[in-house]
């Protein structure tokens, strides 16, 4: 953020020389954009200086290994690949489950830029590619802001939302994912739409639709916008404020995106086919019956018209939400899918998905987290809110709506903050925009102004609002204390603002999460890389088509890094297989190895924390792995089994039995003896492992890495196991013996170990 | 040798005599149960009933038992809650098509059968108790209800576990939600019809603005990680009462509403200053008295704004362990 406040004294004392001219305020607000992309590019990137440009944590591998196959093997084979190293046995059709629009993205990046020869690794693209579209997330957020309020707005929301920790969080360098373009996809799509509703061409309808367009392809929060702006018209409709405008608009995006968005392989027929895109054809229809009875008005003008046309839209509203709940009923209309309906119904996920109810990122959000993530903002948007529900027009209404309907959805959700982010930057734009123009304003019939705040003035760019500070005499605005004092108020609380951004993006968000760094008691930094260690001894030491198996967690890592086919990862679209790994984690070493062979497994992949003390750990992520599992298979393994009998998840010599013998358990305390004080210590739960010393019959130990952190082990084949050991020595058969025992009065004749012939057997000499 | 055969045949009538003795006790006794069955889904037992049924041996059938004071003198207001989630269980089990004489539900009162509390040693109600058919009860036959909830589908999963007797449990539908809200909506349109003539107030942006900025404030505050989680309303100690949870990934019930009055007073002053200084319209000061008012509202709305801020932020600086920054209060 520093640059951005920079940004302010520089421009200040050109304002003298160019006297407020048009061209001076696009310079300002040029400048102003530059710099807090430049401040967004910059605040983004601690991670990749403190460790290196380096992909981060789950999904982005995944995106990341796409895409390398993309720009190597084209994008037609993309849109065909079969990836038979991820879902063994059953492979992934990758092309036709992903949205496409980020590797599309980096893809044409690295094509054009190898077109003017810039030798630039696909890596590096998809590294950069997500605080580059921050500044681009910046400029669109500006966009929407001018056109709802003014321009001096929009210079301060795009300069919230280039450092706010709630849109970084998702978008730091490295952390390569559909979010990281999908916001700017997002707000340059409602940009449009409001430019579109103001105008009501279809020029700006198309382009709302191509942005539309744009952002299916790149993430599946599309679905956000589908149904935000037919609630917008809906809205409208309600207020009286139908127009043709509206009606234009509205109908040439639905069906230009309806028709766009079905292009992509993995939205394919839901538009028309499920619940949650029904609201858009619902108002559709229903627009259209507004339209012709406003037109059927629109021939007699005079008489009971007004009354037949309330009527009659009622009548259609009706009509349109009983087709849609009759085709619901008749299974033409898929119902709410689980992800959707647990918005609303907020115990349904817990109680029927328990596997969207185990990602952290589903949880309920708590006042702290808004205040992290938003900062001042949290509580200056009312204010941005308030004003434009007082000033209400067509446009206004629109982010109104979407405040309220984000704000609820990030209520249920942390991970949906980022929905709310953009909304609250625009309204906390407003917000500021108009005390700090009041404040100004007045300021400048009294004296010379304090450069800071001179560029807010102009940024507001409003002429016609000077009119009556002549009228106003020196002492009837706020006093003349009060105002510098307003004043700098409000640049203590913006301050206080960019140096909690800047803290919480590098303390919070900037970890790449695969490479873990320590700090001594002297502030010295340990890096531990034992992930990368781990996954590149798998690529460098096991067979070509090894299988591993690991919790889901850690598939697209396993996939990306060590290159080796795995049986579940993070994407869960296969509840049952990830309950059979579950299952096979949750069951004791016989279970687990008849679960194993079935499923071909060469290799177990565990994370152990306990010696580093990482929370993070397989361990205590174990009791979601029986839910799952016991979801799937109540009748093998049952969660109250991994408790003690008073409830207690306990890994010590207290812990119940079942908890003590199951294969997780055993994999991740074999032979561990690291962890200080008493050795075998578990500094992550802070507890000495109850069962200790054990033998494992069916696994083998291959490698643990430097810090304990990650555990491969190798299952044995079926004759390896349960077969005693014969020292070498013993090894030779006593032949001498048989003969020894015979006495010189038994022995015949001289031939000694004379060949005995006993039909169906082969000779043996010996 | 023929002394042997004999033996062994009276060996053998005998057995089957006491075999074929114990069947008919068990035929008559699962005869008797199915009979009150019939009558109540829950058997009540006393002593004598429980000591025949339940804990004498020729048994192959399941019984499940709740142990439990109904009586208003007892005071056991959970025991009322329980038994009817206990009571829907049994009756879906007694019409369902998966019944079957192996799965019997009991009832014991305290106050009918305060020596069977003692023989168990039971000392808390309500308890639900499984005894198998064979074997004694283990320490997982009875439900924890700490853990499970007390919801019949968690009695009734909980019985699966133990039995292997799937039961459905059907739950009448439950109309209240239903007919709250028709009566709310005829309410709403009452109201609507009643002032026909005078719908301005559905054009009071004022109004929707508070309501508005009200939504925002209880989903800010994290008023949904309440409903969601049910934390306490706060925390009592020794040091008398907490009302912050120290941690950042909890709050209590009464944080939340402290914090959502921080962020109004916040937002509360800069609306003031804003007015003060003309309103985004730009009124204009006509009165020297009406300067003196708004230089005054401006102050109060600065000393809100940063006041409050400052006790946000400090509140927020409590919860977050290594967080540097605050503004006026440490």
């Amino acid at each position: 953020m520093p640059a951005t406040i920079a940004a302010k004294p520089v421009n200040g004392p050109d304002q003298g020389i160019f006297h407020n001219t048009a061209g001076f305020s696009t310079l300002i607000t040029v400048t102003v954009l530059t710099l807090a992309w430049l401040a967004g590019f910059a605040s983004r990137l601690f991670a990749v200086i403190r460790f290196e440009s380096i992909i981060h944590e789950f999904d982005p591998w995944f995106n990341y290994r796409s895409t390398a196959y993309m720009v190597e093997h084209g994008f037609y084979n993309f849109l065909n690949w079969f990836d038979e190293r991820a879902w063994y046995p059953l492979g992934r059709i990758v092309g036709g489950t992903v949205y496409p629009g980020l590797m599309l993205t980096s893809g044409t990046i690295h094509w054009f830029l190898h077109a003017l020869n810039i030798p630039i690794h696909i890596r590096d693209i998809c590294v950069f590619l997500a605080p580059v579209f921050s500044g681009l997330t910046a400029i669109a957020t500006y966009l929407l802001t001018s056109e709802l309020w003014s321009r001096g707005a929009g210079l301060f929301a795009a300069c919230f939302i280039a450092i706010v920790p709630g849109y970084s969080s998702r978008s730091v360098a490295g952390s390569y994912d559909n979010e990281g373009i999908a916001i700017f996809a997002l707000q340059f799509t409602y940009y449009l739409w409001l430019k579109s509703v103001k105008s009501g061409s279809v020029f700006w309808s198309v382009c709302t639709a191509l942005s539309y367009f744009y952002m299916v392809s790149a993430w599946g929060g599309y679905v956000f916008i589908i149904n935000l702006i037919p609630l917008h018209v809906f809205v409208l409709l309600i207020m009286g404020r139908f127009s043709q405008r509206l009606f234009v608009s509205y109908t040439v995006f639905y069906i230009i995106g309806l028709v766009f968005s079905m292009q992509i392989p993995f939205v394919g027929f839901q538009p028309i086919r499920t619940s949650e895109h029904m609201a858009a054809s619902g108002v559709f229809a229903l627009l259209m019956a507004v339209g012709a009875l406003k037109y059927l008005h629109s021939l007699n003008p005079k008489g009971e018209w007004k009354q037949l046309l309330i009527l009659g839209t009622i009548v259609a509203a009706g009509a349109v939400f009983l087709a849609v709940v009759a085709l619901t009923y008749m299974g033409i209309i898929a119902p709410w899918s689980g992800r959707f309906y647990s918005l609303w119904d907020t115990g349904y996920a817990k109680i029927h998905i328990p596997i969207i109810a185990s990602v952290s990122e589903h949880q309920p959000t708590t006042w702290s987290s808004f205040f992290f993530d938003l900062h001042v903002l949290v509580c200056t948007f009312p204010v941005g809110l308030w004003y434009c529900i007082k000033n209400i027009n067509d446009e206004r209404v629109f982010v109104a709506l979407y405040a309220l309907s984000a704000v609820y959805f990030a209520g249920v959700m942390v991970r949906l903050m980022l929905t709310l982010t953009p909304v609250v930057c625009v309204l906390a734009g407003i917000a500021f925009s108009i005390i700090l123009e009041l404040v100004l304003k007045e300021e400048d019939t009294t004296q010379a102004p304090i450069e800071t705040e001179e560029v807010k003035n102009d940024k507001s760019g409003k002429a016609k609002k000077r009119v009556q500070e002549t009228v106003q005499a020196q002492d009837q605005g706020p006093g003349l204390y009060a105002r510098p004092g307003t004043v700098i108020a409000f640049m203590i609380l913006l301050m206080l603002f960019s140096v909690h951004c800047t803290w919480a993006t590098s303390n919070a968000y900037s970890s790449p999460s695969i490479v873990l760094a320590s700090y001594g008691n002297d502030g010295s930094r340990r890096i531990l890389d034992d992930f990368r260690e781990a996954y590149g001894w798998l690529s460098q030491n096991t067979a070509e088509d090894a299988r591993i198996m690991s919790w889901w967690d850690y598939g697209y890592q396993i996939a990306g890094m060590g290159n080796r086919t795995t049986l579940v990862d993070n994407n869960t679209w296969n509840n049952s297989h990830i309950a059979l790994v579950g299952k096979a984690m949750a069951s004791n070493e016989t279970a687990a190895y008849e679960i194993m062979s079935m499923l071909d497994v060469d290799y177990v992949l565990v994370i152990f924390g306990g010696a580093i003390g990482y929370s993070g750990d397989d361990i205590n992520k174990f009791i979601w792995m029986v839910r799952i599992a016991e979801g799937e298979h109540p009748k093998d393994i049952h969660e109250a089994d991994y408790f003690t009998e008073r409830g207690e998840y306990r890994i010590d010599a207290e812990g119940s039995k079942t908890m003590l013998n199951c294969l997780m358990y055993k994999l991740s305390y074999y032979r561990y003896d690291s962890g200080g004080s008493p050795p075998g210590y578990d500094r992550t739960r802070n507890a000495l492992p109850g069962n200790r010393g054990f033998k494992l019959t069916y696994l083998e130990e291959s490698y643990t890495t430097e810090h304990w952190l990650v555990r491969i082990y190798r299952v044995k084949k079926r004759d390896e196991f349960n077969r005693p050991r014969v020292p070498l020595a013993k090894r030779t058969i006593p032949t001498s013996n048989s003969i020894s025992k015979k006495t010189s009065k038994r022995r015949k004749g001289l031939l000694k170990n004379k060949p005995t012939v006993v039909k169906g057997k082969k000779m043996r000499l010996e | 040798m023929k002394l042997i055969l004999l033996l062994l045949l009276c060996i053998t009538l005998t057995y089957t005599n006491t075999n074929a003795q114990s069947r008919a006790k068990l035929d008559d006794k699962i005869q008797h149960l199915t009979d009150f069955t019939a009558k109540t889904s829950i058997i009540p037992l006393n002593v004598n009933r429980f000591k025949e049924y339940v804990k004498s041996p020729p048994r192959d059938y399941s019984f499940i038992v709740m142990f439990t004071a109904m009586a208003p003198s007892r005071r056991c207001a959970i025991c009322q809650h329980v038994f009817d989630e206990y009571l829907l269980v049994a009756n879906s089990f007694r019409y369902s098509q998966s019944y079957t004489n192996k799965l019997f539900f009991g009832m014991v009162d305290f106050d009918d059968g305060s020596d069977i509390f003692q023989m168990l040693r039971l000392n808390t109600a309500p308890v639900i108790m499984h005894f198998p058919a064979k074997g004694k009860p283990k320490p997982a036959d009875s439900m924890d209800f700490e853990r499970a909830g007390i919801h019949a589908e968690a009695i009734a999963k909980w019985i699966n576990d133990r039995t292997d007797v799937q039961i459905k449990v059907f739950r009448p539908p439950n109309y209240s939600g239903a007919v709250a809200f028709t009566l709310l909506a005829v309410l709403v349109a009452s109201f609507f019809y009643m002032r026909r003539n005078n719908l301005e107030f559905l054009y009071n942006k004022q109004m929707w603005a508070v309501a508005a900025l009200f939504f925002c404030f209880a989903m800010v505050s994290g008023q949904m990680w309440n409903q969601i989680r049910g934390p306490p309303f706060y925390h009592r100690t020794k040091n008398g009462p907490v009302y912050i949870n120290s941690g950042s990934h909890g709050q209590f019930v009464l944080e939340s509403y402290i914090v959502a009055a921080l962020n109004a007073a916040v937002v509360v002053g800069m609306i003031l200053m804003i007015e003060a200084s003309g309103g985004v319209k730009g009124t204009e000061v006509k009165t020297a008295q009406e300067g003196k008012k708004r230089r005054f509202q401006s102050a109060v709305g600065l000393l809100l704004v940063c006041v409050f801020f400052s006790l946000l932020l400090s509140v927020f600086r409590s919860k977050t362990q290594g967080y540097p920054y605050s503004f006026l209060f440490k």
